[in-house]
């Protein structure tokens, strides 16, 4: 659909022409021309302005009232005034107003320094107040929700908050209700506002009506300091403003970026920062010493790692988690395949894909954009749940729905938070995406197969066709000559699935039928399992893969590289000893726990690079480093639509914690690797060297907005497959289909469980309590009929009981 | 002019038995002129109701044929909303149209959905006219019957659905784009213009939205023809119009009249003026929301130019007389209560002005205000007016300001007296608006009730020194 | 005081502390005693409630019939949530008021959160937010009513009907029936001119279900216009 394109106009301000682009507000205008006109409830994110403040009124020559300049499009040759007599003492009535019913209780108001009613009261009020009435009144603070306190005194009905919740979020729970003077911003019969965006809010309210509670009173704004990074929280790496003091993070803020997450967070990226600061937080090189971790001095832990690792040697593994950065996922494979001499790394969650198809799939020419989400004619979101998957997508998904009149369609095993604004849902087995791949290629292409696959994909076939014509037709005849502009929103589990090879091929030949090549603004759009899933696998964290998509060095170990389930299989059954984990539990991260529980149980050693003594690395890590948080890292992630960005330090690392990079790099020197790596800009300049496609790149370049690879002109060198992939039979799904493809919720995650304002999102179980004869009673010499008691997982069954 | 003698195009036989119902109206050539219409093309039609003059009977007073020539040509959705939200004070006119000739109305909807191209229909209704919807619920269903609400409307090929639509309760529906949003099932709050409802409106499609009585003199002009109908009247305010009279007068009612005739001749001919022995303090010439006229205006014509010219408007036509047996501050407080109650809270100036206003207005009452508030209160009607979203702010703010300016005397009488009778010396009259509070709040007994538990900083300090203080 | 008593007192006051305690913001606060409030100015959220999402139809009960009316009004629209003023009104009849429970089942069958129905009830003055009695009794008490008795005729209503939880008596903004003042609108008919000496007739009609005040019902007027029923005088 095409972007509105600017075209500019003069027109007059304040005696003073101006150029700005036509029909953009006037307040918007204005700034081009260094006037302010100022604003409580206008907030372009939010849609279409609503006039309901009435601050901004200004004077047009030619229209006898003032007019609102947040809801009035500038024309050329407008002539318009901000100062004069007339539009002062509305400006002064409007602030008088507002503050008649507000408690201006600014010395103890959190907003208070970084407050638009102060900061407007104070360049736009009048001085004096003549209200001598009492005050409206509300019981404050009260809670709004676990996150959110609400101050209703202070609120100035600006309906920001309620217009998130009803436009943006459309969760509709958040509401005005009563009328007049008396209206008050609301839930239903007092239910707490609990959605996934809930605390976009809180960043929206002009005033101190509604403030985070973990961050209540811990800083005021004149003692902390901004410092902008990146969440890799989930694979949607909204870019973030981190409030910092002492060293400590305090709150994370939205940094407005609209080619990744149009200025909006979702609460656990805004909330989970509380991870970083906590107790349970491993800030010390652990050693299993007797059974038991105990803190160790980093020579030790690791020349105790080096020697294990040495030990096992090509008959290593090592794993990469989403968290990683790109430079520690390189320099991670290079440890394990040039310093152990094994060719078993993987990033991946599960299900290896030809190395053809990471290539078909990863083509320039066939990659949307995130903003194409909002644009695109229609959008299908095969085998994904934005919300759980990468929650902002799904944000802007809404948006494209209601603004630009996106057709969404969704293609799912589960029913999805986008059904309602979605004109189609199709609904296929689990584990059947690929073979609804296949049904739609057959419908695109009229072809004979339609019925078959859609019903090895358990769909309807009229739904299937509907879907088709849904896509052939989005945009309408306009769109027939400008090119239909379809975006595919995939998730990686659709091609992790079983047949998920012959699934990615179908995909590919689905964006052939419907040209996504040669249309601008159409494409695919993966997400990725893991925050950093696009990065890790560029930069060669894949089994046989190396940097840059090229086949991986022969290093001459023994076997073919093995997948991540692969080498818990090698693991399990003696033919892998030692297993390097990234920022990754499998026990968690990975499908089939049985079977990871069995391996890690069999290693002859563990060495895990984590934050937090989750359960595999509690039990069964040998070796644990001690991990950086975002926050704390310095190096590249990449965004699911081919987006490089740089992490930067915001915080300084907590007790022994050493860089990421750093504690590989010290290790490989004790394998007699030298990684040359000596500081963070080096290593992120041997990924650019390393990795084709990002020849030329710098970390400056890359500042603080990120650049797409596919913008530069070193694209070109993407090692494109030399032709269409080979396909394959569609095999019959196994009965445990949807546990094979195993999926994670995004807040299914530790940073969720360990951060207190938070824990209440975190899916508790009910454990059951078990009580068993201790298996080494007489090993730990107590008497032989000694019980202990476990707690079991219901939903794991005894088979999760710990050995 | 005898009233008497007054044609009458809406009223006439209005309360035979049963013109309710389809068949009496069509005995007394009901539909014919819907026939007419459908002969002739929508251009046709929309040159007749341009040629009426027909001025809006809502309150607005726009033209209606102009209006519905807004609506842009081609094939689309596009919606025809008849406003039955008869809520603005004194007025019931509406209401009996609708009651006693439902198919007038009916048969004016369908000749301007003709006209303007609309091909849904719907008439909102306020809820609490229950008869009146009952009926017209009726009266639809009699007119779908036969065949001149739905689809190819005597054969002419124009189809119109139509729904009779029940309110709940919100005089801000009335205003029309508050109505629209309301009719889409949401709070009735008022919309930012542009866009006009012409444009974008119901369902973000074009739409036309007309008063009752608009619709319903439709047929007439199209029976008499526009040019003839604009002869009746005054010169910009053509044809006759319904006046709601009520108050303090002998024979409240509704009339019809034509426009421009004495408002002395409606008063006090028609309704029969004050009951003996009163005169006429001040009067609504057209609803609440018009600002007040006193008895020195009552020679002034009853049109929409020359009520303007008069300081006021015409409105609905809702005239409210007030005798001098009321105090002007109840009347005053009686009016900026309800424009409280009614304000739908979206915007600043009418949320906080018109609660502001009556806290005011009840310090008068009890005594605890001082001449100076009556500044302060004309001000703040000054910062309302021309700066809210829609027009329900300067709705109070205008018949409010004109009390002010016409009675000030006996505001200030009353201040004074208020304070005598709490034992209260004279207020300052000449000191400036602030240096009176000070007064006010030095002197202990002047506090309300419970002041002293009032938090800090809602009483200041030294008056001028709170920078940015409410 | 004897020891009964005094034991009672300390446990009336201990309930009242712990109750406080409980509540935890319940104690009274001297800068709200002034009145200034508005309703729900304590509304507070239950945090162990779940959020208030489109409720399930697996788990809302909703009366089939309430659930047809619904969908029939919501079928009268080209898009469904037009219907939210009908169906709140209907279910209000059902229920007695905009009930959480009715506002849930209505949320169901038009598929939208409760939240946004009771944004939308506490806006209309005809959908009542708490129990009310099931005759209603709106008392016209705007300026033209008033300058005719209005004010008076509410008290006396009120009074009279004061401890009826039959009645829910409420004084209206205007109800365009000015030629009738003073008036009321007893269960939506429309009576008067009203004097103090029709209100106990007025309950007992509307008790009894006999029709209210049948002379003074404003249906049978007729238009006070002379020249209305003078036979044809239409022009041209």
């Amino acid at each position: 659909m095409p972007r509105p394109q600017p075209r500019w106009i003069t027109f007059s301000i304040d005696g003073r022409e101006v150029r700005a682009p036509e029909n953009s507000m006037l307040v918007d205008a204005a700034k081009h021309g260094d006037v302010e006109i100022p604003v409580f409830c206008y907030e372009p994110k939010l849609g279409q302005p609503v006039g309901a403040c009435r601050m901004c009124l200004v004077e047009i020559e030619g229209i006898p009232k003032l007019q609102t300049g947040c809801s009035t499009p500038v024309k050329d040759g407008m002539v318009v005034y901000t100062q004069t007599e007339r539009v002062k003492t509305a400006q002064q009535s409007v602030v008088e107003f507002l503050l008649i019913n507000h408690p201006l209780d600014c010395p103890v108001c959190d907003k208070g320094g970084e407050c638009p009613l102060q900061d407007i009261t104070f360049g736009w009020g009048g001085g004096i107040s003549r209200y001598i009435e009492p005050k409206r009144h509300f019981v404050k603070p009260l809670e709004l929700s676990p996150l959110v306190a609400i101050d209703r005194e202070r609120c100035i009905l600006c309906y920001r908050c309620v217009r998130f919740s009803q436009e943006i979020a459309e969760d509709y729970q958040l509401v005005l209700v009563e009328r007049g003077a008396e209206s008050y911003v609301a839930t239903f019969d007092g239910h707490p506002y609990v959605a996934p965006f809930s605390g976009n809010i809180v960043e929206l309210c002009p005033v101190g009506a509604l403030t985070s509670r973990p961050y209540r009173f811990r800083a005021r704004p004149w003692d902390v300091e901004d410092a902008g990074s990146v969440c890799t929280f989930c694979p949607a790496q909204c870019n973030v403003s981190l409030t910092v003091r002492d060293e400590r993070a305090l709150r994370v803020l939205a940094r407005e970026n609209g080619e990744v997450d149009d200025g909006w967070l979702c609460d656990k990226g805004r909330f989970a920062y509380q991870s970083f600061h906590v107790d349970e937080r491993i800030t010390e090189p652990l050693l299993r010493d007797g059974g038991f971790l105990r803190p160790v001095s980093w020579e030790r832990a690791l020349a105790e790692a080096a020697a294990g690792l040495a030990r096992a040697g090509a008959r290593s593994g090592a794993i990469a988690g989403g968290q990683s950065t790109n430079e520690e996922g390189l320099l991670l494979s290079r440890l394990v395949r040039e310093g152990l001499g094994s060719p078993h790394v993987d990033s991946r969650r599960a299900g290896p894909l030809p190395l053809e198809l990471h290539r078909a799939l990863g083509d320039p020419a066939l990659q949307a954009r995130t903003s194409d989400l909002e644009f695109a004619h229609a959008v299908l979101v095969l085998d994904a749940d934005p919300v759980n998957d990468a929650p902002i997508f799904d944000l802007r998904l809404r948006k494209g729905a209601r603004r630009h009149g996106l057709r969404l369609a969704v293609a799912s095993a589960q029913p999805s938070s986008l059904d309602a604004t979605a004109a189609l849902s199709v609904r296929h087995a689990p584990g059947g995406g690929p073979a609804l791949a296949l049904a739609l290629e057959a419908a695109l292409s009229d072809g004979p197969d339609l019925e078959s696959h859609a019903k090895a994909a358990g769909a309807h076939a009229a739904q299937v066709r509907a879907l088709a014509d849904l896509l052939r037709g989005a945009g309408g005849e306009e769109a027939a000559t400008g090119g239909r502009e379809i975006v595919i929103l995939w998730g990686e589990r659709f091609a992790s699935a079983p047949n998920g090879a012959a699934g990615a091929a179908a995909l590919l030949g689905i964006a052939d039928a419907l040209q996504m090549r040669d249309t601008e603004g159409a494409g695919l759009l993966e997400v990725p399992a893991h925050s950093n899933g696009r990065g890790l696998r560029e930069a060669g964290v894949l089994p046989g893969v190396g940097p840059g998509l090229a086949p991986a060095p022969e290093v001459g170990g023994p076997g073919l590289p093995r997948d991540a389930r692969s080498i818990a299989d090698g693991l399990a059954d003696g033919q892998l000893g030692a297993l390097y984990l990234l920022h990754c539990d499998p026990l968690r991260d990975l499908p089939d726990r049985e079977l990871w529980a069995r391996a890690l149980g069999a290693a002859s050693m563990v060495v895990a690079h984590a934050s937090f003594l989750t359960e595999a690395v509690r039990e069964h890590a040998d070796v644990v480093f001690p991990a950086e948080a975002y926050a704390e890292k310095e190096g590249t992630v990449v965004h699911p639509d081919g987006r490089l960005q740089r992490l930067r330090p915001a915080i300084a690392r907590p007790g022994a914690v050493r860089g990421g990079w750093e504690v590989l790099a010290e290790l490989a020197l004790r394998l007699d690797l030298d990684l040359d790596a000596n500081d963070g800009t080096t290593v992120s300049q041997a990924l650019f060297d390393a990795v084709p496609f990002y020849a030329g790149l710098t970390l400056d370049e890359i500042g603080g907005r990120g650049v797409r690879w596919q913008e530069r002109p070193a694209a070109s060198a993407f090692p494109l497959p030399d032709g269409p992939p080979a396909r394959e039979q569609l095999q019959p799904l196994p009965q445990d289909a949807e546990d094979l493809a195993g999926h994670r919720s995004v807040w299914d995650a530790q940073e969720v469980e360990f951060s207190p304002s938070l824990e209440f999102l975190f899916p508790h179980r009910e454990l059951l309590r078990i009580e068993r004869p201790l298996a080494r009673a007489a090993a730990a010499g107590l008497p032989p009929a000694a019980l202990e008691v476990v707690l079991v997982d219901p939903e794991q069954g005894l088979d999760a009981l710990p050995r | 002019m005898a009233a008497t003698s007054t044609p009458k195009l809406l009223f006439a036989d209005i309360d035979e038995p049963g013109l309710h119902t389809r068949a009496v109206y069509e005995r007394r050539g009901g539909y014919e002129s819907l026939r007419k219409a459908l002969a002739m093309s929508a251009e046709e039609v929309l040159a007749e109701l341009e040629a009426s003059g027909l001025r809006g009977r809502g309150g607005a007073g726009f033209s209606m044929g102009k209006k519905a020539s807004f609506l842009p040509k081609g094939a689309m959705d596009k919606y025809l909303v008849c406003n039955a939200d008869e809520s603005e004070p004194g007025t019931f006119k509406d209401r009996e149209l609708m009651q006693k000739t439902p198919h007038m109305l009916l048969e004016g909807i369908v000749i301007a959905s003709y006209a303007a191209g609309a091909n849904r229909g719907f008439i909102y209704i306020r809820g609490e006219y229950e008869l009146q919807a009952d009926i017209l619920d009726a009266a639809l269903a009699e007119a779908r019957a036969a065949g001149y609400v739905g689809e190819d409307i005597l054969g002419s090929g124009h189809s119109l659905s139509l729904v009779v639509h029940r309110g709940a309760g919100a005089y801000i529906c009335g205003e029309e784009t508050a109505l629209l949003d309301s009719l889409e099932g949401k709070r009735g709050n008022p919309r930012l213009k542009p866009p006009f409802p012409a444009n974008q409106g119901l369902y973000q499609g074009p739409t036309l939205i007309n008063n009752v009585e608009t619709l319903a003199t439709v047929p007439a002009i199209v029976r008499m023809g526009g040019e003839q109908y604009a002869k009746l009247g005054a010169p910009g305010s053509t044809g006759t119009k319904l006046v709601s009279v009520s108050g303090h007068v002998q024979r409240p009612g509704n009339y019809e009249i034509e426009l421009g005739i004495p408002s002395r001749e409606i008063i006090y001919g028609l309704a029969g003026g004050p009951p003996e022995g009163r005169r006429v303090k001040c009067w609504f010439p057209g609803g609440s929301s018009a600002p007040v006229l006193t008895a020195d205006d009552l020679d002034v014509p009853y049109d929409f130019d020359s009520m303007g010219k008069a300081g006021s408007m015409l409105g609905s036509g809702a005239i409210i007389v007030i005798d001098d047996s009321t105090p002007i501050l109840a009347v005053a407080l009686k009016v900026a209560k309800f424009y409280r109650h009614e304000s739908c809270g979206k915007c600043t100036p009418c949320r906080e002005g018109t609660n502001w206003t009556v806290k005011m207005l009840e310090r008068i009452e009890t005594g605890e205000a001082t001449p100076m508030d009556l500044e302060i209160m004309a001000s703040v009607q000054e910062h309302i007016i021309g700066n809210c979203l829609c027009v329900l702010g300067d709705a109070m703010a205008m018949p409010i300001g004109s009390m002010i300016a016409k009675f000030r005397d006996e505001f200030e009488a009353h201040i004074e007296a208020a304070r005598a009778s709490r034992g209260l010396g004279a207020a300052a009259g000449s000191e400036t608006a602030l240096a009176a509070q000070g007064a006010h709040e030095d002197d202990g007994r002047l506090a309300p009730q419970g002041a002293g538990a009032q938090a800090p900083g809602e009483h200041a300090g030294a008056p001028g020194t709170q920078k940015g203080g409410a | 005081m004897s020891a009964r008593e005094r034991d009672e007192a300390l446990e009336e006051q201990l309930d009242t502390v712990l109750r406080s305690a409980l509540a935890g913001r319940s104690r009274p606060v001297p800068r709200f005693e002034h009145g200034s409030r508005v309703p729900g100015w304590d509304e507070a959220v239950d945090l162990e409630k779940d959020p208030a999402e489109i409720p399930d139809p697996a788990d809302t009960d909703v009366p089939p019939a309430l659930r047809k009316e619904i969908e029939a009004h919501m079928e009268r629209y080209p898009e469904r949530r037009s219907a939210v003023l009908p169906a709140l009104m209907a279910a209000q009849r059902l229920h007695g008021w905009c009930s959480p429970q009715a506002l849930e089942q209505v949320a169901c069958v038009m598929r939208v959160t409760p939240a946004y129905l009771e944004s939308v009830a506490s806006f209309y003055d005809m959908l009542e937010t708490a129990p009310a009695g099931r005759h209603r009794v709106y008392v016209c008490t705007n300026i033209s009513c008033s300058m005719r008795g209005a004010d008076e005729l509410y008290t006396a209503v009120r009074d009279a009907a004061a401890g009826d939880a039959d009645f829910n008596v409420r004084a209206f903004e205007c109800l365009g029936a000015c030629d009738i003042a003073p008036m009321a609108s007893v269960d939506g008919v429309y009576v008067g001119p009203l004097g103090p000496e029709d209100v106990p007739r007025l309950l007992d009609d509307a008790r009894s279900g006999r029709p209210v005040l049948a002379e003074k019902q404003l249906a049978k007027r007729p238009v006070a216009d002379p020249g209305a029923n003078a036979g044809d005088q239409t022009a041209g």
